[in-house]
């Protein structure tokens, strides 16, 4: 069995032009990702700490998993920073998260759609792509991506961080460029 | 990327077999075969927050929509229709597989099974992994033994009402198992990622 994430990062300058990419297996489905699936398969609640630090678990509910976000939303969908702690099963957030606008250190955060599932040979995948726009006025170095969803614990709605990397090689957007990255899920029979 | 960096995620199953009296009779451990793309698909379903045409357990596409049941596998005693199942199929596995190959029925009959509710354990965090159980215990009171089990696998819930269920994963063992009448066979997977 083999069931594999895959991201790829591609920076293009303000006329479109490709000025790096890197094209990897994923370093890691977080903890929270079982925990919620936990939840789902079990049918209960389980503990489950949020992106705001504090435990509010995860219960089974139709919002969890959710990551398909629109325009402008940094709380939910891929998710980019310039942290470089090294990934561990506990990550609850980014270590330093690129927030949505247009200041120092800030990015614009365009839609993000997971794609239809395709199966081709033996593999079945789904991709969810998100660019992020460099309108600060200087460069900005992204160094970590992940995804953030929506998971509700027994009482409050929150944010669960499910998949978190280190990106091998320090990606820097020019101004007035962008970044995109793309995560692909896939089964193989 | 060294190998080191690189995510596992893994699913693995333990079948024990276990005589009228407890006594454990047979035992398999494996890694999984396989997830088939149903689970993507409830995964899908999820995470954009939309309806998907899914195949059911009987080979029908059913729309599902995002929901609290999606992936459930809580079965309790007696119901079939989700959760663990043996089977006796030996057909190796596809990605669009949608059922066991020739799942054993509920009940007391020939070929039929006692299914006892479905059983998990809390996440749990060790170093780097993190990991939880799902696991269910059928009884055989046929009658007779029942032999030539081969196939195990999990349905899951893609739809409460009306009930529509989905195969999330199915494994062809590597011999067949024997079940004596008055004796049980458990199957566990463990889900695990590691970091």
């Amino acid at each position: 069995m083999k069931r594999q994430l895959w991201y790829k990062a591609i920076v293009r300058d303000r006329n479109g032009k490709v000025l790096s990419r890197e094209n990897r297996r994923s370093r890691s489905i977080l903890g929270n990702w079982y925990r919620i699936l936990y939840a789902h398969m079990a049918f209960t609640s389980t503990s489950l700490i949020h992106t705001s630090g504090v435990d509010r678990g995860a219960i089974y509910f139709g919002d969890n998993w959710k990551f398909k976000a629109d325009a402008n939303e940094d709380s939910i969908g891929i998710v980019i920073g310039t942290g470089i702690a090294a990934v561990s099963i506990d990550d609850y957030k980014l270590d330093s998260q690129i927030l949505q606008g247009t200041s120092s250190g800030q990015m614009r955060h365009l839609v993000s759609t997971p794609g239809w599932p395709s199966v081709a040979g033996s593999n079945c995948d789904f991709l969810t792509s998100r660019t992020f726009l460099n309108n600060s006025g200087g460069s900005i170095t992204v160094r970590e991506s992940g995804i953030y969803c929506r998971v509700k614990g027994p009482t409050y709605y929150g944010y669960a961080c499910i998949v978190r990397d280190v990106l091998a090689t320090p990606q820097a957007v020019p101004d007035g460029g962008s970044i995109t990255i793309d995560y692909t899920l896939r089964i193989t029979a | 990327m060294t190998e080191k960096m690189k995510l596992k995620e893994g699913l693995s199953y333990e079948v024990v077999v276990r005589d009228k009296r407890g006594k454990i009779l047979e035992k398999i451990a494996a890694s999984s075969q396989s997830y088939v793309s149903v689970w993507n698909q409830c995964l899908y379903v999820l995470n954009r927050h939309t309806s998907y045409t899914i195949t059911d357990t009987g080979g029908t596409g059913r729309s599902v929509s995002y929901s609290s049941s999606v992936l459930r596998a809580n079965a309790g005693v007696g119901e079939i229709d989700h959760g663990i199942r043996v089977g006796k199929g030996t057909t190796p596995i596809t990605i669009n597989d949608y059922a066991l190959e020739a799942p054993c029925g509920e009940g007391t009959g020939v070929d039929q099974f006692l299914h006892q509710a479905m059983a998990a354990s809390s996440p749990a965090v060790v170093v780097s992994d993190c990991s939880f159980w799902v696991r269910r215990v059928m009884v055989n009171n046929s009658g007779s033994t029942i032999s030539g089990i081969r196939e195990i696998g999990c349905y899951v819930m893609t739809k409460y009402s009306p009930r529509y269920c989905a195969l999330g994963y199915r494994d062809v063992l590597p011999g067949s198992v024997s079940v004596p009448d008055g004796g049980s066979v458990t199957v566990t997977y463990t889900l695990k990622v590691t970091v």
